[in-house]
């Protein structure tokens, strides 16, 4: 989970592997928020697989790459 | 996760706060008025629910995600402090969870070359940069050091 200039960048550092998902910095931050936000909060409880899964949803991250165990 | 677990779980984050950094198990056993192998246990528990990652040489946190008890390729400046972040998510995460906005210092993985971003008000400043993460999610968990 990397950040990088530009898809010339990871096309390169990809080499022969196949690619994963690439997402922009500004939506990145939005998941890092939505996901990580409640995680210092004295009240945090661990929320469930659907509730994670919701969170990838709201920011369309959606298909099989970002589809949770 | 009982709340025994959710307890040892709360204390430990909030010690990471208190130092910044992520603690050792002696120190959360004097705060939970405990012995650390008691803590170290738990955490073991915690490992296995995925509530922080235990480090596979030793008995203290490799995670406490979005923190890194080890140092790594993404430094976070966030709520006065210098942190260790696990990836660039967890970078962002960082200032998420502190709720405060940040500097993310790295590189790119290919050229190397130096990238800095400021987080102002949940946004970053470079709005050009690029994340990819190359495994996909059904298996972040079979390796959560390698994503």
């Amino acid at each position: 989970m990397n950040l990088f200039r530009s898809e010339e960048r990871i096309e390169h550092w990809l080499g022969a592997r196949e690619p994963g998902a690439t997402i922009t910095v500004t939506k990145l931050s939005e998941l890092a928020h939505a996901w990580w936000g409640d995680h210092l909060a004295p009240d945090w409880r661990p929320r469930s697989r659907e509730q994670n899964q919701a969170i990838l949803g709201r920011l369309h991250l959606t298909g099989e790459f970002w589809r949770l165990p | 996760m009982d709340a025994v677990d959710l307890e040892l779980r709360n204390l430990t984050y909030a010690k990471v706060v208190e130092l910044g950094r992520v603690p050792a198990a002696a120190e959360v056993a004097v705060a939970a008025g405990c012995h650390p192998e008691e803590v170290v246990v738990g955490w073991r528990r915690l490992h296995d629910q995925h509530a922080l990652v235990l480090s596979p040489a030793t008995a203290e946190i490799r995670m406490a995600n979005p923190f890194s008890a080890v140092p790594t390729a993404y430094r976070v400046h966030a709520a006065d402090r210098w942190w260790y972040a696990n990836c660039a998510w967890d970078a962002f995460g960082i200032c998420a969870s502190l709720h405060v906005d940040g500097q993310i210092e790295t590189s790119c993985p290919d050229s190397g070359e130096p990238l800095s971003i400021v987080v102002r008000r949940q946004r970053p400043d470079n709005k050009r940069l690029l994340f990819h993460c190359l495994v996909p999610a059904a298996r972040w968990w079979e390796d959560i050091v390698f994503t």
